[in-house]
Order: structure tokens, then C-alpha cells, then sequence
């Protein structure tokens, strides 16, 4: 009984303690359903109460502005479609707004009928409307637009918004990955004036940036003043001021090619203030860098941008021919002059190495026929020879015997006590080309007493310029001949230049009298330099004359005497035949 | 007539091997420095030549050095040490030359195996011998192979200083040999001198007593 009692008491506590939670379920799930069916029946009052609001006026513009066909056209013949899409408008955050609230100055009396010179100048004109409702304070609150509304011809409001379609800020950007949200403005045709007054092109092709290899990188991460919170406003003096400032981004992934492009004469050449010299941006492009592969092409290659004259050289070359032809290991211009840290070809041993470098039985080839072959390797340039049809010449070149490196510049100045300025004046003091006495006047300068270096020239065989360095030929073609240079009347002695190489291995080139290499002071000067037939010394030559004739005077000269004198000898013997008969 | 064997035949043999060798090396010597004047072979061909030449002369010098040294016989090139002799001896042979011989004079001096020079000889012949024929030596060595001795060469001044030293000795020695040749016509007869230094034996003509 007791036991009944109590079962019966906990079953209505059991069912109690079910129904709860169900009801509280029912009540939670019905809650949204109710505010739906509120909502549901509100709406179309909203709805309507908005769309009176926009259809104002709408019914009489849209009569005409709802057909596709309807185009404008302006005085530069550019066309504009008239055709506004009702549904896009009314998703605008603009879309309470009737037509005349933007286009202000059309009324019935002088619609259609406005002219205008452009699609650009209506933009501009209809964009005045925005300014009615945001003003300057609201505008300048971002940086882009404060810059934007400074500018004298800004781009329209339009160009960024939209005209028909303009939404909320915040349900327009932030909805776009990192990418998008720059590019919805920079793949505008947009632009900005540097202080010198050159338009730079703030564009940016998104299939560039698709097609580079840079691909999965975001704007920020080389623009990185930049976010969707901040876009500052830079000033350049110039494109080219531009260019130099966003190559120093690269370093931020690239520290090692940025080291050895510090060592390069691309560099040196900007440090010291040129700044047409070439930076990350001239070779590898702004947003389409590409792939590695793609700068070891002919058409790719990047340096023939500035070095246009030498490539054309090269492209004829052996080796550009090769290339042409498909042989992937032809050389291109970086397999001799090293990508990023290109140097100067003054420094010759390291050019020499890039041909001895693929050219691994050239030693031995020259070796086989060529006397003192070694010598000749390290006197004469590969191209001096290997491009036959170029026009040469002697570059006498100052080097430390002691150390057996050469003598720059900076260590000419040094010894002189002069500033690097003040250089060419002493080597070549009149400006009319060295002579012997001025050559002879470098060395002893640079030997006087108390400097430990013993400073002399060398004498090198090259090409005339750089260009004609390039134009090596098949081997079959190359000089051969000793003649064509052992020979006083050789090509290579017609020019004589001195060149004053500097550390980083610019030459500055001052030309001398060809005269220095045979004259009597070059047994001073140039005594480290002697070509066989070629530079020799007229006054030694004159002396041999000399003494080959006095040496044939003399047996001529004492047989004449024996001839002029033999009646005297007659004389005598016929005397002593006499005195020998007497007795 | 009496006759001396003045030239064993190391001497002569050297003297001959010398002399082929100092006529191709002048030759081609023309030909290497002088390409305008000269064009017989090619020019490496010169150049081989020259080489080739350049090294019998230097082996040729040491048969010269070993046997004049080893027998002592390097005696007859010097002068004599007293320097009154030597100039007396000197002008006495210059004399001759620019005088004597003219006059139908006898020879003063009488070659003999112990004294085969006369003074004037001496002087040149141990100055050609022990200076300027291992300076040229030398100095064709060095540029045989420039790389090779580019130290020595360094040390002797450069390379221009010692190609100087070897054209001027070339020319030095292409003239010497017209005076050589022609001296060597001065004997009794005008080949005796040079049948001598064939045959080794010099002719001498047989002389009158002293009062003569």
C-alpha cells in the first residue's frame, strides 16, 4: 500500500519532470517561427514603405532606363549603355534614394539632350551628386579618399563604387580575400603623379599577378605599409624614385641575391649616384616576376633592356646562334657575368675562367700548337682571337709586381695624394692622349721613393670595345696566323690604350700614342711588355742597321785600303826580290 | 812551308756546329723580328727552327766550356795578365792591321796550339765566350719559354729588358761575323785560315832568319 502510494507520487513527478524540457523546446523552437510570421507580415509593409520611397519617380525614368538597347553617346564618339538594372539598384545601399536625387540637373524639359565630351567627363560631372550627402570631413577620414578629393583630376566616385550598384562598405570589401580587396580598386585604370610631374600607373593585371611566381603571396606582403586598415599616402620624385624604393622590399625573402648584388657594378653604379642603374624591379618586373627559367632565354634575358647594342652582337655570335638553335647550354649573357653580382669585365681572370670554365680542353687545345701557349692565355683576350672580325687593341694596364694584382685606382690615388677627381689630369695631363714621356712620368710617380708597391704596366690584347667582345665566332675562324699579330704593322698596335682599372673593376679608359710601345722609354715603363715584332723598339732597330753596315764597312772599307796600297807592297817586294839579288 | 796542327778536332767541330747554327739563328732571327723583311717559312716554322737551333748552339757551348776547361786549354783566351804586355801586344796587332798589312808587313803574331790568339783575340773571343754568348744563351732561353722562367725574367728587369739584351747581341753578332769572315781571309792565303779550321792544320810559310 505505502509502496503504491509512493509509486504513484513519483510517476506525476516523472511525467513533470518529461513535459518540462519538451514544452521548453517547443517554446524555443516556436520562438523564431513566431518572429518569422511577424516578420512575414510586416515586410511587405517595409517593403512598400521603401519602395514608394524609390519608385517616386522611378516609374517615368525607368519607362525609358529599363531597355537594354538605349546608348549615349558622347562628343569622342564613345558609347555608354543608359540601361539601369532595377534589381541591382534596389541591392544598392543607395537604393532609398530616387533617380534626381543623383542626377540633379535633369528634368523633363531638358531631358534627354545633355552633352557631354566623354564617358570620363559625365562620370566627373554625375559625381558631384555624391558630394551632397558625404562631405569632405567624411571623405578625408580615409586616407585614399583625402588624397583622392586633393587631386585635381581624381578619378569619379564611379570608378571605384559603382554607379547604379554602390553598396555598404561593409558588406562590399571585407567579403574579398587579400588580393581582391586592393585589386578592386588597382585594377582600375588608375595612376599617380610623382612630384616631377610623370604618371606612374597604379594598376596591376590580376593574370600578371596569377602568372608570376609570386602568386601565392598577398599585397601586403611586399606593400607592407598597407592593409585594409591602413593605405598611406607615399610620395615619389619620380618613377624612377618609385622603382629603386619598392626593390628594397625583395631583400625581406631574398637576403642572398641582395648580398650578391651588393658586390655587383649594378650597385656600386647606384651607390654612387647613378640612378638609371638597374635595381631588383628593372630585370625581374614589378608584379609579374616569373619564374627562373623564364630569364634564361633569349627572349627572356633581362639584361639586353639596357644592353640592347651587346645583344645584338652576342645573337650573331657562336654562342647566340647555338642558343637560337635550341643548345640549352649555350651561354647567355649570365653564364659569363654571374646574375646577380655582375662585375665589371675589367677583371678579367674571372671572364677568362667563365670561357676556360665550359671550355675545359681549350688549354690543352692551344697548348698542342700554340708556342708558349699559357703566355698567350693570359696576354690576350679569348675574344681577341675568337672574334675575328673585330678590331683590337692594346690595353696597358698598371700592376703591383709585389703582389702581382693590379693597381687600381683608388691605390693610384693613395700613392699621389690627389682626389679621385684629380686622376685623369695626371695620367694624361694634357688631355691629348699619353705620350711616352708622360707613361714613363705614371710609373715613376707611382715608384717613388717610400711607396712599398713596385707598380708597372702590362700590356693586354682585347677588342677595341665591349660590344665586339661578344661577337666570338666558330672556333674555325678564329686568328690563327702568328703574322696577324707578330708583325709591326699588326691591327693590335694601331691603338694603345691606358686603362686605369678601378676596385670593383671599372676601367677609365685614356688613349696613348701608339708610339709608347716602341719608343725608348718604354724599356722603363713597359718593361714588363714586349710582343715579338710587334713592339719594337725603333731605336734599337736603328742601331742594328747601323751596326750590320759598319760591320760590312769594315772587311769593304780594309780591302779598299789593301787595294789602294797594293803598289806600295809591290814596291817593297820588288826592293827586297832587288836587295836579295845584290846579295 | 811549314805546318802546325793548331785545331784538334773538338774545336773544329765545334767551331762548325757554332758557325751552322749562328747562321740559321740569324736567319730566322731576320725572319721572327723582322716579318716585313723576311717571309722564307712560316713563321712558326721560323720560330721552331730558331728553338731548335737555339738549344744545339747551347749544347754546342758546352762541349766548347768542357773541353777548353777540362784540358786547361782555356788558357790560350787569356789575355795577357800584365797589362803593359797586354797593351803593347795590342797596338803591335792593330798596328798591323791598320798599317802593316798594308805595307806587305808580316803578321806579328804566330799562331801556335799555346798561343793561338793574339791579344786583340784574346780580349774579344774570352769576352764573346764567357759574357755575351751565355748572356744570349740565357736570354734565348728566357724567351723560349717565357712562363717558365717569368721569375728569372722578373729578376733580370722584364721581359722587354731582356728581349733588348738578345736582339742587341743578335745584331751585335750579325755584324761581328762579316769582320770573323773577313779576318779569316788574312792568312797567307786567303782560305788558308779556313782550310785550317777543316783540316786542323795551318800553314805556315817557312821564314828567312831573323835578318830579314
Amino acid at each position: 500500500m505505502f509502496d503504491d502510494t509512493a509509486e504513484q507520487i513519483s510517476g506525476k513527478k516523472v511525467l513533470l519532470v518529461l513535459l518540462g524540457p519538451i514544452f521548453g523546446v517547443f517554446y524555443i523552437a516556436l520562438l523564431p517561427l513566431i518572429v518569422f510570421m511577424t516578420l512575414l507580415v510586416a515586410l511587405p509593409e517595409i517593403a512598400q514603405a521603401r519602395k514608394a520611397a524609390i519608385v517616386e519617380n522611378a516609374p517615368l525614368c525607368m519607362t525609358c532606363h529599363s531597355s537594354h538597347g538605349l546608348v549615349k553617346v558622347f562628343k569622342n564618339k564613345e558609347k555608354l549603355s543608359v540601361f539601369v538594372n532595377a534589381s541591382d539598384f534596389r541591392g544598392s545601399v543607395h537604393s532609398m534614394l530616387s533617380c534626381t536625387d543623383c542626377h540633379q540637373n535633369i528634368s523633363m524639359a531638358s531631358h534627354p539632350g545633355r552633352v557631354f565630351d566623354s564617358k570620363k567627363a559625365f562620370a566627373l560631372d554625375t559625381s558631384k551628386a555624391c558630394r551632397t550627402c558625404h562631405t569632405d570631413a567624411q571623405l578625408r577620414a580615409r586616407p585614399i579618399h583625402a588624397y583622392l578629393t586633393n587631386r585635381t583630376h581624381g578619378p569619379p566616385c564611379s570608378q571605384c563604387h559603382g554607379a547604379h550598384t554602390v553598396k555598404r562598405l561593409s558588406e562590399w570589401k571585407p567579403a574579398k580575400a587579400d588580393n581582391q580587396y586592393c585589386l578592386t580598386c588597382h585594377q582600375e585604370n588608375m595612376t599617380k603623379t610623382m612630384n616631377n610631374g610623370e604618371t606612374l600607373s597604379l594598376s596591376v593585371d590580376p593574370d600578371d599577378l596569377q602568372a608570376s611566381v609570386h602568386t601565392s603571396h598577398v599585397c601586403s606582403d611586399c606593400h607592407n605599409a598597407f592593409s585594409r586598415s591602413s593605405h598611406p599616402v607615399k610620395e615619389f620624385e619620380s618613377i624612377r624614385e618609385h622603382s629603386i624604393a619598392v626593390s628594397g622590399v625583395c631583400n625581406q625573402c631574398h637576403a642572398d641575391k641582395h648580398r650578391a648584388v651588393e658586390s655587383s657594378i649594378h650597385y656600386t653604379m647606384m651607390i654612387e649616384g647613378n640612378r638609371d642603374a638597374p635595381v631588383c624591379t628593372d630585370c625581374h618586373g614589378f608584379h609579374d616576376v616569373s619564374q627562373k627559367a623564364t630569364y634564361n632565354t633569349l627572349s627572356g634575358v633581362p639584361c639586353r633592356k639596357c644592353h640592347e647594342n651587346v645583344f645584338e652582337v652576342y645573337e650573331q655570335s657562336v654562342h647566340g646562334m647555338a642558343r637560337l638553335e635550341g643548345q640549352h647550354k649555350a651561354p647567355l649573357c649570365f653564364s659569363c657575368h654571374v646574375a646577380h653580382e655582375v662585375t665589371a669585365t675589367a677583371m678579367t681572370k674571372k671572364l677568362k675562367g667563365a670561357c676556360l670554365g665550359c671550355h675545359t680542353e681549350a688549354e690543352d687545345l692551344h697548348d698542342a700548337w700554340l708556342p708558349n701557349s699559357q703566355l698567350h692565355l693570359s696576354m690576350v683576350a679569348c675574344a681577341a682571337c675568337h672574334s675575328p672580325d673585330s678590331q683590337r687593341g692594346i690595353f696597358l694596364r698598371l700592376y703591383d709586381e709585389n703582389t702581382g694584382e693590379p693597381f687600381t685606382a683608388e691605390q693610384i690615388v693613395n700613392i699621389l695624394g690627389i682626389e679621385y677627381e684629380g686622376l685623369s689630369e695626371r695620367i694624361d695631363p694634357h688631355g691629348d692622349g699619353i705620350d711616352s714621356y708622360e707613361l714613363w712620368d705614371i710609373v715613376k710617380q707611382l715608384n717613388k721613393e717610400g711607396a712599398d708597391a713596385k707598380v708597372t704596366f702590362l700590356g693586354r690584347m682585347d677588342t677595341r670595345t665591349i660590344t665586339e667582345a661578344h661577337q666570338l665566332s666558330n672556333k674555325k675562324d678564329a686568328v690563327r696566323k702568328c703574322e696577324s699579330c707578330h708583325h709591326a704593322d699588326a691591327d693590335f698596335f694601331k691603338t694603345v690604350t691606358v686603362a686605369v682599372v678601378r676596385a670593383d673593376g671599372r676601367v677609365t679608359q685614356y688613349k696613348a700614342d701608339p708610339e709608347v710601345l716602341g719608343s725608348m722609354t718604354s724599356l722603363l715603363s713597359l718593361r714588363q711588355f714586349y710582343v715579338l715584332g710587334s713592339t719594337r723598339l725603333k731605336i734599337l732597330d736603328w742601331l742594328g742597321i747601323l751596326m750590320v753596315f759598319g760591320g760590312m764597312a769594315v772587311p769593304i772599307g780594309h780591302i779598299t785600303l789593301r787595294i789602294l796600297t797594293s803598289p806600295i807592297r809591290e814596291a817593297r817586294r820588288m826592293n827586297k826580290l832587288r836587295k836579295g839579288g845584290r846579295r | 812551308m811549314k805546318k802546325i796542327y793548331l785545331h784538334p778536332i773538338p774545336v773544329r767541330v765545334w767551331h762548325w756546329v757554332n758557325a751552322l747554327s749562328f747562321i740559321v739563328l740569324i736567319i730566322t732571327g731576320v725572319q721572327i723580328r723582322y716579318h716585313e723583311l723576311l717571309g722564307l717559312t712560316k713563321f712558326e716554322t721560323a720560330v721552331d727552327i730558331h728553338n731548335i737551333f737555339g738549344f744545339i748552339l747551347i749544347f754546342n757551348f758546352f762541349i766548347w766550356v768542357v773541353y777548353y776547361f777540362f784540358t786547361g786549354k782555356i788558357k790560350i783566351y787569356i789575355p795577357p795578365l800584365r797589362i803593359k804586355k797586354f797593351v803593347l801586344g795590342s797596338m803591335r796587332q792593330a798596328r798591323y792591321y791598320g798599317y802593316g798589312l798594308f805595307m806587305g808587313d808580316e803578321n806579328p803574331h804566330h799562331p801556335s796550339p799555346d798561343n793561338k790568339f793574339n791579344p786583340m783575340q784574346q780580349i774579344a773571343y774570352l769576352s764573346i765566350m764567357l759574357l755575351l754568348i751565355p748572356l744570349q744563351l740565357v736570354s734565348g732561353l728566357f724567351l723560349w719559354d717565357i712562363k717558365m722562367f717569368e721569375e728569372w725574367i722578373n729578376l733580370a728587369g722584364g721581359i722587354k729588358i731582356v728581349d733588348t739584351i738578345h736582339v742587341f747581341l743578335f745584331l751585335f753578332f750579325s755584324s761581328f761575323i762579316f769582320v770573323h769572315v773577313y779576318l779569316a781571309t788574312l792568312g797567307h792565303t786567303p782560305m788558308a785560315h779556313i782550310k785550317a779550321m777543316v783540316t786542323g792544320y795551318e800553314e805556315e810559310e817557312e821564314h828567312e832568319p831573323a835578318s830579314a
